[in-house]
């Protein structure tokens, strides 16, 4: 097998290690990012599905709110 | 411009971006890898290190982008008090921070084999770690100051001073002797990279942007959430 191709003539270490670097940290990011933002849909529902029924039909009729109850639905 | 700073528009306009910017970053990230790594041809100086290039570069040319738009929208803020401009550049700060990250990393990777040193105090490298140090201070602002007009004159000064230091990473391969190379790609100037080398660049730096875009709506998404949430406390 020609290793050639990830040696690259003694400079592989520190272009795999600069890939590598900046893959993991973007993955750190998004993952976490991610879980934040579940977290808080979760919570948000709950948190609505806690208030009386007129409450929730006023919570209903904003915009955002209603959007953010329907995307938790879909997950 | 107003319609696309009402807080509701912007929520559902960003729920229709993630998907189609899910769909189309994974093959665009793996194009840009395979042409920096694989396709792109090696320098005749500094052979494959020029690699480094390819993540070095759109990371610091993001990190910057996005300095400069947080201080402009933070100087709107101040001046016109919009709603959700807080929300823009809260979301967009943790992202211009990892880019700035990468950029240092990524150039003290690149550093070693080419000048041999992991790091020099030099204007490029000094100004671009002070960047960083603006970026932190700033999201520690908005992250403690809890009352907002505070918040926001405190967020404005912090964004003006990076501001004035943003000016001083662009210029300080012209302002001051360094080891770091002067600009090889200018606006409206000749362009010192070889056309092979510009088409993973461009693909790198479209794939960062594409990622970069994908946390800002996650992002703007929690912000826009975590003040619903105070909202529904006092319903």
């Amino acid at each position: 097998m020609n290793f050639d191709i990830f040696l690259m003539n003694g400079y592989g270490v520190y272009v795999w290690a600069s890939f590598l670097f900046t893959f993991l940290i973007c993955l750190f990011l998004f993952l976490k990012t991610k879980k934040t933002l579940r977290k808080l849909e979760k919570d948000f529902v709950e948190e609505a599905q806690s208030l009386s029924d007129e409450q929730l039909q006023d919570l209903k009729k904003q915009k955002v709110a209603k959007e953010i109850l329907i995307s938790h639905s879909r997950t | 411009m107003i319609k696309f700073l009402n807080p509701s528009y912007l929520f559902r306009l960003t729920g229709k971006l993630l998907n189609f910017l899910k769909a189309f970053i994974i093959p665009i990230v793996v194009l840009g890898i395979i042409f920096s790594l694989f396709v792109s041809p090696k320098d005749y100086v500094q052979g494959d290190a020029v690699r480094i290039m390819y993540v070095h570069v759109p990371s610091a040319w993001i990190s910057l982008l996005s300095f400069a738009i947080i201080s402009f929208l933070c100087i709107l803020n101040f001046i016109f008090k919009f709603k959700s401009v807080n929300l823009i550049y809260k979301s967009l700060a943790p992202i211009g921070l990892t880019f700035n990250v990468i950029a240092i990393i990524t150039g003290s990777l690149w550093g070693q084999p080419t000048w041999g040193t992991w790091w020099a105090w030099d204007a490029r490298l000094t100004s671009m770690l002070i960047l960083m140090f603006f970026y932190i201070i700033f999201i520690f602002s908005y992250k403690f100051i809890l009352n907002p007009e505070r918040s926001i004159k405190v967020c404005t000064s912090i964004s003006v001073l990076g501001l004035i230091n943003l000016i001083i990473v662009k210029y300080s391969v012209d302002w001051w002797p360094t080891l770091h190379q002067p600009s090889s790609i200018n606006i409206g100037r000749e362009t010192m990279v070889h056309f092979s080398m510009l088409i993973p660049l461009g693909l790198m730096l479209f794939a960062f942007f594409m990622y970069g875009a994908l946390i800002f709506l996650m992002k703007y998404r929690v912000e826009t959430i975590r003040l619903k949430r105070k909202g529904l406390k006092k319903l």
